[in-house]
Order: structure tokens, then C-alpha cells, then sequence
């Protein structure tokens, strides 16, 4: 009925209507009962999977063309349909590539994203190759959104050639009424409430999986950030000591005198692992303040003070505190909280930067790591160029100079009389920093310059409202949405969210919809509840995250009812340190928690996966050489004969207490999980099935592949049914090390 | 560069086989790591080896190598000297570069063992690098001439001096693209030809090469990389089965397909590296001594492990002394010192002295005007610096350069002076990092063909020898 097609015809979008009528009355197509409901679908041919594609022209579509030339003046229309948009919704919110015979993977630019005007449900997607794709024949285009790729339909360049299908693969010619899929309240264990568990907290169990269930995501969201931060402050904060004398007296070991418990005692006391051991109860344990939490750590990663310099826990810990207490609140006023406090003061070097001796440092990394980056940016996070197709510097040496300048003055405050709990002789690292007026230069100082800024700050200020003045400068320059909006997307959701994704994000940064610029609590809402992140299913190549090394194995946890090794006979050896060894597996991942070896995070947040052009900041730490420390951790958890005394009760570095052979150290005994509920499904299903499905769902969100699900049936069913134990960690095992788990998506 | 890449990968292809050319496809790079196919013997090729000492930070080489004759020291004193940055004249390493006149020079006091090596012609410096996208002038620099992405950041610095290209953000890196171009002397190798004893990095990723990345000594070499909890029980050798087979699916998802590409990498290399050979030199234990003892031990299996040809990567920091730099420079240098000594005797063991060239590279110099003063003096981010090149083959004892505006290889310490981009000492280069990196990766095996693929910038500068090289 489309023999027409052959035939050289100049359609405009308009005349689309005439065809589609035909289309309407053929029935529904096939491939739409076996894609997901919410996946793009590209066009094609009524009787083949070739795109339905043309070339735009200013009078339409030119549908006639079979084989479209090389090169980047080529444009091609496709249409696609089945799409349910925001408003607003267009070009930016798509990917589209192209595969050839050789298996060649490149990008296409997307020019336009238009609606036809005859069918509602239909819309004309206009693309261009670029010179990379030379006169390869037969290729397989796909187009992504919102984590979803479209089936994939064929085209010709340059010549036309054989190339396979997709499995499955069949026609699409019918315009698709999209479904709505607004309401995912109330099946158990749906792959889009796993996900945003994956996403918001350290991990899924079966309580929160309930709670979220019962009363949605954005109640959920509410409720967690109207949580008193600091509630149960006592439990919560003070459990740091905060040594009252020089940490050189750590030498000649003032702080630590019983000469048999020195090593426990410094750990315990004057290192980074205090801090570490209380991240790891929070993540795993604290159900009421996961979300913050999660929040404060992506914060951590942003902000960056490492504990190289700030060495003990007491010093680090009111910098967390700043992270946990404003993750929900203003971005000025973090920004504020940030600069003065003495830890970032003493990484930075804001606390001696002084009007005789300038340094540069933080005035420089504040701009390009805390709030604008070294691009100018467009609304959606990709860079902006000038005329010749360059990126533009948002600022330059004298930038930096100027910000050095409006910067000096400030140092710990060791006034009694202004900080009260100030200790003569020891560095004030709880109150926030202040200003020495002899120290601070009063000059006149150009800050950036942008629609609206006032860059020019008048001499004779004081060092306070010099800082307000700077702080100003850059909290309304327009980079900060995007940028700071896309690196809480990376930390949360997905490594390449789409420019749409973005922009949607720095709108809500730029106004919460009450007229206030930089609320987190919208920023952070609007991020985990945007239509990107959610989603039963993804089925985008590229959507996702790899799981960094801190999240992988609270991500493994979780799930099994994680407990705090306490050791009966020697509960004082455990001494509440207990779950902090965890911080030596993800040390060997090149995570070392609070203590990055750089400003720069624990893995720079450019990172290009290799030969690809995806960001995949996380891979920066995955390497030949900490590749195979995943499944050894996992394997430290699951080995053949973990205590036999208690059925299902695995325990990760169960350490010997104090005894003769470690004298002084009261070793941390480790971690507990527990594969008891694992194991009463391996014997209600003596196939694996019901124990392999679990894990699937609440591991995978459901996104385990029929192959992959094979392959761990067999190994679970090469083990004796009875021997329920070895089954749960056989399946956990492959589960948990595998490529697919250790790729949030 | 469009047009370079496109060439590149066509010239490319011709040299591989299929299945190393699967390898730069986004899709097939698990083909080649899970085949490990040998392929036939190599044609006897010399062993050489380049090993990057990155200085991580933004090593202050000002007061690495001083001027100590009157006029330069009164110059460099002159601009330090009263904040209490400057290294005492009495104090410095004497050394006189035939190329400078007969000037004599300093090295910091802490180099000593290095300053023996530079007496026995083993090490040479390679003063003012730094990265330019054309050679500039003052005064050209400051009428706003064509200079390299965001100047004086870390990240960024740090990212053209691995990737020797400043004109644009690249995702090769020039050790990476140095072995692209060189797998043909390196036919049947059993490992990656670059490893990288410290954390992936942009410098040893190549258009199809991805390095090895191994953790330092003390580790053994024949315990990087393992894999536990595997018995011989019938289930324990399914549960592996299934494991392996496991790596194998899903590879359309991008993310995913990488994780399993370098999970495969590391269980193949586990098998190959299965003792911990024994070392002549004694290495000092410390954090760049343990990386380059790893090096070390990783040479000695050079046979047996079929290299011809091999890039390492080390790191040391952090020379990001905007603080306290007479203390914490000082104990760098001394580390530094020591661990390339070992390095270079355990090297002159093996009998590969000549064979293997170690050098130095960092972010930038350091501004040559204080950042602060007493006992809290240091420095801020500044461009060009000096550089360090060892081994057998390095025609030492000498500086190489291009000449600054005084004539000399060496800039005017002067702040706001000729050789300064702005006002503190902040050198502009008189040597392109292309220039520096394409002396060494010519002798590493690079010919003039290949020189413009792996530096597309090289043509923007004279010569691409600086001839520091026998």
C-alpha cells in the first residue's frame, strides 16, 4: 500500500497525514508489544525494519532517497513515535547514533526535533553524520531518551550492503499512542523503586523498600529532609574526640601514654578512621538520615578538603557537619560555611593567605571545582563556543588575581573572647574562621564579569563584606546551575545525562519556583524525580554509573541485614570501631573515605571512558589493578566455611582481638551479614529460580539478562540443594561481581 | 586534527590484524583481551623502556636547578631571597653544562645522588618545558596570542603534559599514542605495553592501547593481581564457569562492557606474572622507591613476558607547595633522588642501563615570586619548568632547550622580565612538551612518520629532536 515510497516525491511533514491514515488501520505493530512501554520507537518501513528517513528540504521531507551520501552536510530526518514529552521537551532531551557492519559505534549531532504536523503521536527527528563516517553501507540507527533506546532501524551510506538485524527486529510503520506510566506505587520490588533506592540512599532493604512503597517517592523525599539532621546529636557527633594539646605531642606520645594500647589508641584518636567507622554505621544503619547522608557524601566529593592535611577525625568532622547540615539547604550559604571553615582553610590555604603573602589556592579551586568550572556553560551544561568553535575561559589569571586579593585576611580564630571553645596552643578547628583586618587587602578588585554582575568591587572594605561581595560574585554567575546541577546528576543518577536532563535540573537551581536561586532541596527532589532517573527499565547503551567503590560494597550489604561484629567475649575489643575496617576494602579500591589523594576527588569527574566519548568518572578507580579487588571482597564475605557455628551468618574481617600475637591493638572485628532469608528460598525452590529471581530484583532492579541468569542457575544448581549456604553465596557471589552489578543502571 | 585522526586509523589499519583493529571499536575491545592470541615469534628486537616520573603537583623546578654564578644567583636571590625561599649558594650541587658557556650551575642540595649520576654523564636537564600551542613571545602573550586551554590549573596542566596536545582537550594520551604506533615492535607481548604503577591516566591511554595498572612494592609482582576463593570442588569450578561466561554477555551496554574489558585484562595478566623475581639494587621505602622497584621487577621478567618495548608510569606528591616548601620540596627531592638512583643501578644490573630512559615531568613550574615567607614560604602555579632525563642513553651532563629570549637555554629569573608571561615569574616555555616528548618517543622507536600522528601540534615548533638523546 506504500509503493509510493519508491518513488522520487517531495513530502511535507503535512503530507505525512495521507499515509498515516493507511497505517492506522493496519493494526498494531508487533514490535510494540515486545519493547518496554516507555522506549522511543523509530519508524520503518511498513514490510522491513529500513528507517523510515528522508532528506529535509525547505518544502518537507524528501522521503524519496534510499541511499544517503557520506559526510557531514548530510542531514537525515527520521521519525519517531511513542513518546510522551514534558513540556518543553525537544532536541536536547535525545542521542542518536549509528553502528556500522565493522561495529564502529559514532554519535550523530542532533539538529531538530519537530512535531509533524498531522500526527501527534509522530515526530521528525533530523540528524547529521559527521566525517568520521565514510561509504560504509548498511547501517543501524537508534535514538535514546530518558535512559531508553528506541529499536534500531536501517540506513544506507553511501551504498547499500547487507548488514544483521537485531534480534527480534521487525517493522514499526504505525504511529504509537504513548502509554502513561505516572503511577508506580504498589507492586513489591519494582525495578524503578530499586533504582531510586540505588540512587538516594547507600542501598536497598526490605524496610525502605516497604516505606517507599506505602507512601511514594516524594513523600519519602519530604520525610527525609525534614529530619533533624542532628537528631540523636549525642550518639550521632560525639563519639570524636577533639585532642585538647599540639598533635606534635603525638610524638612523645602525650596523648597515647600506655605504651601497650598506643597503636589503638592513636587510630582511635588522631587518625581519619573514627570519622571513617561513623561514615560506614551511617550508610549502612541510619534508615532515618540516608538521604542526607548520601547527599553530604556527593557533596563531599564536590567540595573536596581531604584528610591528608587535616589528619584526625575531630579536625575533619565539623566540615561534615557543614556537608550534612546544609544538604538540603542554600548553596550560598554552603558556599559561605565551606570557605570559613578550618579545615578547608588549612587544605586550601585561605587560613594564610594574607595581603603581604597572597595565595592563590583557593581563589582558584572555588571557581573551578566549588561553583563554575573553567567553561562557560550553556543552561544545559554543554560548553558554550565562540566563533571559531572554541570553548570561552570563565576566567583568567587576573580573575584568579582579583579573587586571591578579596580573598586574604582570614585565619583560625584563636580569640577566647570570640570562640569559646577555643584551647591556647591548639589549632581552632570548630569555629569558623575569621578576619584579621591588618592582613587583609583593602584594594579595589574586578571579579567576574557577567549580564547583570557587578564586578567591580569598591576599595576599603572590610574582609566580611569583600567575602560577601565574592561569594555573590560567583553564586549568580550563570554556570553555577549547570554545573553544579550535572555533577550532583553524575554523583546520584547517571554519568551522561542529557542536555534536557540538565537544563531541567538548572532551571530548578536558578528558581525553585518561589523565586529562590540555589535550594538544594529542590535541586536534589527535581534531580531523583526527574523522568530520566525514573523508569522501570533502561535500555540506553550508555545510561548509567559505574558503582564507586563506597557504594558497591554498601550496595552489597545492605540488602542482608548488615550488623556491627561484636565479638562476645570481648565486646571492649570492638570497641564501637567495628564496621570502619570496611574503609580498608575500599581503600585498596582507591577510595580512601574523607581522604582523596587530590582536590580533585578520588577519581576526576571528566574521566573519559577509554576509546569511547562517554564521561565515566568512576572508572578512573577501575583498573587491572583494583578489578579483581571487587570480587575478593566479595569473596571475603562468602568464603566455603564462614563460621559453621552459625548457620547463614557470614562476617567480613573477623579479626582476632587482642591477644599476645598483636598486643596495643584492639583490632576492629568487622562486619556481619546474614543469608538466612537467601536460604529458605533455595529450599522453596530447589531450581535456583526463586533464590537467582531475588537477587535479580533486588540487586539488578530486574535488569539481568536472560544469558546471565543462565549462566548463575547453572552454578547454583551445580551445588547440592541441600547444602542451602553454599547455594545463597554462590548465587550472591555472581551476582555481586559481576560487570552488570558493579554498573548502577 | 579531523583529518590527522582519520589518517590515523587507516594507516593503522593496515598494519593490524582484525582482531587488533576490533580492539578501537567501541564494541569489540573484549575480542582481543579475551583471545590473548599469541602471535608468532617476534623478530629479535632491542629492549627499550621509557619510564614517566610524574612529579604530581607542580614541582617548583626554580629551585630544583639555580644559577650560581654571580649575576644568575643575584637575580634568582634577589626575587626569593627575603621571604626565605631561596636555597643558600653555599648549599647548591655544582654543575657546569657545556651548553651554557661555561656557567655554572646548581642542582637543589638534596639531589645528591643524582648529582653523582649528572658527574658520570647518566642525567641531563631540559630546561623551560612547558605547554604552548605556538611558540609566544611576551609581549605576544600578552596582546592575547593563541596560548594553551586554562593556564595555571592543575587539571589541566597536568592533562597536556600527558597528553603533549594543548590546544584542545584530548582523550589520548601521548604514552598511549607512542604505543599505537609502535605494536609492531612489540609483536607477542603478554602484558600491555604501558603500566602504570600509580592509577589510570589519560597519559597511558592510546587510540588501542590501555595500560596495565598494577599496585607498587612491597606488594609482590606475583600478587597484584589474583583472584580468591576458588577451590577445585566440582561447584567452586562452575561457580568460576559461570564467572568467566558471565564477563561475556551484556557487552552492548558500554559501561558495562569496559568493566569486564579490564576485569579480563587483569585475570589474563594474573596468569603471567606468577613469581616475584628478585632485585640486585636496594630500593628505599618509600612511596616513589616501591613504585619504581615494581618497574624494576616487572623489567626483569621482560623476556619471559616476550617485551620489546614498554612505557611506566610512576607518580610522587605533592609538589603543590603553596606552603611550606623548603621542608616538604626538600624531602621530595631526597626521596626522588634515592628511588631513581636504585632505579638506575638495579637498571645497570639488568644489564638494560642503556635500554631504559627515566624522566620527569610535573603540572608547572612555580611562580618564581613567594607565595607566602618564613617558614611558611612557598609558591604558586606558574608554566615553564625544568626536567630531569637518566639512563645509559641520555647524553648527559648537559642542558638542552631552545633558546629564551636571553639567548640561553634558561629563562631571566626576573619577575615582570623578559621571559615572564605576567608579573610573579611566570615563565612562558622556550620548549613545546611535544618537543620534550617527541625526543624521547623517537628513541622509545618512534620514526618521522609517526611523529606527526602521535603529535599533531609537533609542526607548530622547531624540531621535534632536542637531541638530549644518543
Amino acid at each position: 500500500m506504500l509503493a509510493g515510497y519508491d518513488d522520487y516525491r517531495r513530502f511535507h511533514l503535512v503530507m505525512f497525514c495521507g499515509v498515516f491514515l493507511c497505517l492506522l488501520l493496519s493494526g498494531a505493530s508487533i514490535l510494540a508489544n515486545t519493547m518496554p512501554e516507555d522506549a522511543p520507537i523509530l519508524m520503518s518501513q511498513p514490510d522491513s525494519t529500513k528507517a523510515l528517513a528522508g532528506r529535509p528540504t525547505k518544502r518537507g521531507v524528501d522521503t524519496s532517497i534510499k541511499i544517503f551520501p557520506p559526510g557531514a552536510r548530510t542531514t537525515i530526518t527520521l521519525f519517531v513515535t511513542n513518546l510522551d514529552l514534558l513540556e518543553g521537551e525537544g532536541a536536547k532531551a535525545f542521542r542518536a547514533e549509528l553502528e556500522d557492519a565493522q561495529h564502529f559505534r559514532h554519535p550523530l549531532e542532533i539538529i531538530s526535533f519537530e512535531p509533524t504536523a498531522e500526527n501527534k503521536w509522530v515526530y521528525a527527528l533530523t540528524v547529521r553524520l559527521n566525517d568520521g563516517i565514510g561509504d560504509v553501507g548498511d547501517v543501524l540507527v537508534r535514538v535514546t531518551r530518558r535512559g531508553m533506546t528506541s529499536n534500531r532501524v536501517r540506513l544506507s551510506i553511501g551504498h547499500e550492503s547487507k548488514i544483521r538485524d537485531d534480534e527480534g527486529a521487525a517493522p514499526t510503520p504505525n504511529p504509537i499512542e504513548p502509554v502513561r506510566t505516572e503511577n508506580r506505587v504498589g507492586l513489591p520490588w519494582t525495578g524503578d523503586r530499586v533504582r531510586f533506592m540505588e540512587q538516594a540512599t547507600f542501598g536497598v532493604n526490605s524496610a525502605l523498600e516497604l516505606r517507599l512503597r506505602r507512601i511514594g517517592y516524594s513523600t519519602w523525599l519530604e520525610e527525609q529532609m525534614e529530619q533533624r539532621f542532628d537528631a540523636g546529636n549525642a550518639e550521632r557527633y560525639s563519639t570524636f574526640p577533639y585532642p585538647n594539646y599540639s598533635p606534635v605531642s603525638i610524638v612523645v606520645n602525650e596523648g597515647c601514654p600506655d605504651a601497650a594500647k598506643r597503636v589503638s589508641c592513636t587510630r582511635d584518636n588522631y587518625s581519619m578512621y573514627p570519622l571513617q567507622n561513623w561514615f560506614f554505621k551511617e550508610a549502612l544503619y541510619s534508615d532515618d538520615q540516608q538521604l542526607r547522608r548520601r547527599i553530604s557524601w556527593a557533596l563531599s566529593q564536590i567540595m573536596v578538603v581531604g584528610g591528608r592535611e587535616t589528619v584526625q577525625s575531630g579536625r575533619m568532622l565539623p566540615y561534615i557537619q557543614i556537608l550534612d547540615a546544609n544538604a538540603f539547604g542554600s548553596y550560598r550559604s554552603l558556599l559561605e560555611k565551606i570557605t570559613l571553615n578550618p579545615a578547608m582553610g588549612n587544605y586550601l590555604d585561605l587560613a594564610i593567605s594574607t595581603k603581604q603573602n597572597p595565595n592563590e589556592n583557593y581563589a582558584r579551586e572555588v571557581l573551578q571545582l566549588f561553583s563554575i568550572g573553567v567553561d562557560m556553560l550553556n543552561q544545559d551544561g554543554t560548553p558554550m563556543l565562540d566563533g571559531q568553535g572554541n570553548r570561552i575561559p570563565t576566567y583568567n589569571q587576573e580573575t584568579i588575581n582579583n579573587f586571591t586579593k578579596i580573598f586574604t585576611g582570614w585565619t583560625f580564630c584563636q580569640n577566647p573572647s570570640v570562640c569559646p571553645s577555643v584551647t591556647l596552643g591548639v589549632v581552632n578547628y570548630k569555629d569558623q574562621m575569621i578576619s584579621n583586618a591588618a592582613n587583609h587587602d583593602t584594594t579595589q578588585k574586578t571579579l567576574l564579569n557577567y549580564p547583570g554582575a557587578t564586578p567591580v568591587i569598591p576599595a576599603g572594605q572590610t574582609a566580611g563584606q569583600d567575602l560577601n561581595a565574592a561569594l555573590n560574585n560567583i553564586f549568580y554567575h550563570p554556570n553555577v546551575a549547570p554545573f553544579i546541577s550535572k555533577l550532583l546528576i553524575q554523583q546520584l543518577v547517571t554519568s551522561n545525562p542529557t542536555p534536557a536532563y540538565v537544563e531541567r535540573i538548572a532551571n530548578v537551581f536558578d528558581d525553585n519556583g518561589r523565586g529562590q536561586r540555589g535550594d538544594l532541596k529542590s535541586v536534589i527532589r527535581a534531580i531523583l524525580l526527574d523522568p530520566e532517573a525514573r523508569g522501570n527499565l533502561k535500555t540506553d547503551p550508555d545510561y548509567g554509573k559505574l558503582r564507586e567503590p563506597v557504594l558497591f560494597i554498601t550496595d552489597v550489604l545492605r540488602p542482608f541485614n548488615p550488623q556491627s561484629q561484636a565479638v562476645t567475649s570481648t565486646v571492649v575489643a570492638c570497641n564501637g570501631q567495628s564496621d570502619g575496617i570496611l574503609n580498608g576494602n575500599t581503600l585498596i579500591l582507591d577510595q580512601d573515605v574523607f581522604n582523596p589523594p587530590t582536590v580533585f576527588n578520588y577519581y576526576p569527574m571528566d574521566y573519559r571512558i577509554p576509546n569511547t566519548p562517554l564521561a565515566g568518572p568512576e572508572f578512573g578507580i577501575f583498573s587491572t589493578g583494583t578489578a579483581l579487588k571487587r570480587p575478593n571482597f566479595v569473596n571475603q564475605f562468602l568464603p566455603p566455611n564462614n563460621n559453621p557455628a552459625a548457620p547463614g551468618v557470614v562476617t567480613v574481617n573477623i579479626n582476632a582481638p587482642e591477644s599476645t600475637a598483636n598486643a596495643g591493638v584492639f583490632i576492629p572485628c568487622g562486619t556481619r551479614i546474614d543469608l538466612a532469608r537467601l536460604q529458605t528460598l533455595v529450599t522453596d525452590d530447589t531450581t535456583g529460580a526463586l533464590l537467582v529471581d531475588t537477587l535479580n530484583r533486588e540487586l539488578m532492579h530486574g535488569s539481568m539478562s536472560s544469558q546471565m541468569r543462565n549462566e548463575i542457575l547453572t552454578a547454583v544448581q551445580g551445588v547440592v540443594s541441600t547444602n542451602t549456604l553454599k547455594r545463597a553465596r554462590t548465587a550472591l557471589y555472581l551476582v555481586a561481581t559481576s560487570s552488570q552489578f558493579q554498573v548502577q543502571r | 586534527m579531523k583529518e590527522n585522526r582519520r589518517k590515523f586509523l587507516k594507516t593503522s589499519c593496515r598494519a593490524l590484524s582484525m582482531t587488533a583493529l576490533a580492539t578501537q571499536m567501541r564494541h569489540f575491545g573484549l575480542v582481543n583481551a579475551l583471545a590473548q592470541e599469541k602471535a608468532e615469534a617476534a623478530p629479535e628486537v632491542e629492549y627499550r623502556a621509557m619510564v614517566c616520573v610524574f612529579l604530581s603537583g607542580g614541582n617548583d623546578s626554580n629551585n630544583m636547578v639555580v644559577p650560581n654564578y654571580d649575576e644568575g644567583y643575584n637575580l634568582y636571590a634577589a626575587a626569593r631571597s627575603s621571604q626565605g625561599l631561596a636555597i643558600p649558594r653555599a648549599n647548591l650541587l655544582p654543575i657546569t653544562p657545556p651548553s651554557m658557556g661555561g656557567q655554572v650551575y646548581g642542582f637543589h642540595p638534596n639531589l645528591t645522588e643524582l648529582h653523582g649520576l649528572w658527574g658520570q654523564g647518566k642525567v641531563a636537564v631540559v630546561c623551560n618545558v612547558g605547554s604552548l600551542t605556538q611558540p609566544l613571545t611576551r609581549a605576544e602573550y600578552q596582546s592575547g596570542a593563541p596560548r594553551p586551554y586554562q593556564l595555571f590549573s592543575h587539571s589541566d596542566q597536568v592533562e597536556q603534559f600527558r597528553t603533549a596536545i594543548s590546544s584542545f582537550k584530548s582523550t589520548t594520551g601521548w604514552g598511549g599514542r607512542t604505543a599505537d604506533r609502535t605494536t609492531g615492535l612489540n609483536v607477542g607481548s603478554a602484558i600491555p605495553s604501558i603500566t602504570s604503577v600509580a592509577g589510570a591516566t589519560v597519559f597511558s591511554v592510546g587510540g588501542n592501547t590501555s595500560p596495565l595498572i598494577v599496585s607498587p612494592a612491597p606488594t609482590p609482582l606475583n600478587q597484584v593481581l589474583t583472584l580468591n576463593g576458588f577451590g577445585t570442588t566440582t561447584d567452586e569450578v562452575a561457580r568460576r564457569t559461570s564467572m568467566d561466561n558471565i564477563r561475556q554477555q551484556d557487552l552492548n551496554f558500554t559501561m558495562i562492557q569496559n568493566a569486564s574489558v579490564e576485569t579480563q585484562k587483569a585475570i589474563n595478566v594474573s596468569l603471567q606474572l606468577n613469581t616475584d623475581p628478585v632485585l640486585t639494587a636496594t630500593f628505599p621505602n618509600t612511596s616513589l622507591g616501591n613504585q619504581l622497584r615494581q618497574v624494576a621487577k616487572l623489567m626483569k621478567f621482560r623476556t619471559s613476558l616476550n617485551m620489546s618495548r614498554q612505557i611506566f608510569y610512576v607518580q610522587v606528591g605533592t609538589f603543590d607547595t603553596h606552603t611550606g616548601q623548603i621542608a616538604n620540596q626538600g624531602s621530595l627531592f631526597t626521596q626522588v633522588s634515592q628511588a631513581l638512583k636504585a632505579f638506575y643501578d638495579e637498571t645497570v644490573a639488568q644489564g638494560i642501563a642503556s635500554q631504559v630512559t627515566t624522566f620527569t615531568v610535573s603540572d608547572f613550574n612555580r611562580t618564581l615570586n613567594p607565595g607566602a615567607s618564613g617558614s611558611n614560604a612557598g609558591s604558586d602555579h606558574a608554566w615553564a619548568g625544568h626536567h630531569l632525563v637518566m639512563g645509559g642513553a641520555v647524553l648527559g651532563g648537559n642542558f638542552y632547550g631552545r633558546p629564551t629570549s636571553n639567548g640561553t637555554f634558561f629563562p631571566t629569573l626576573v619577575n615582570g622580565g623578559p621571559d615572564d608571561a605576567e608579573s610573579r615569574g611566570r615563565f612562558i616555555p622556550s620548549v613545546a612538551i611535544e618537543q620534550y616528548a617527541s625526543t624521547l618517543s623517537r628513541w622509545y622507536g618512534l620514526t618521522d612518520i609517526d611523529i606527526p600522528f602521535v603529535f599533531p601540534n609537533i609542526n607548530n615548533f622547531t624540531g621535534s629532536n632536542l637531541g638530549f638523546m644518543m
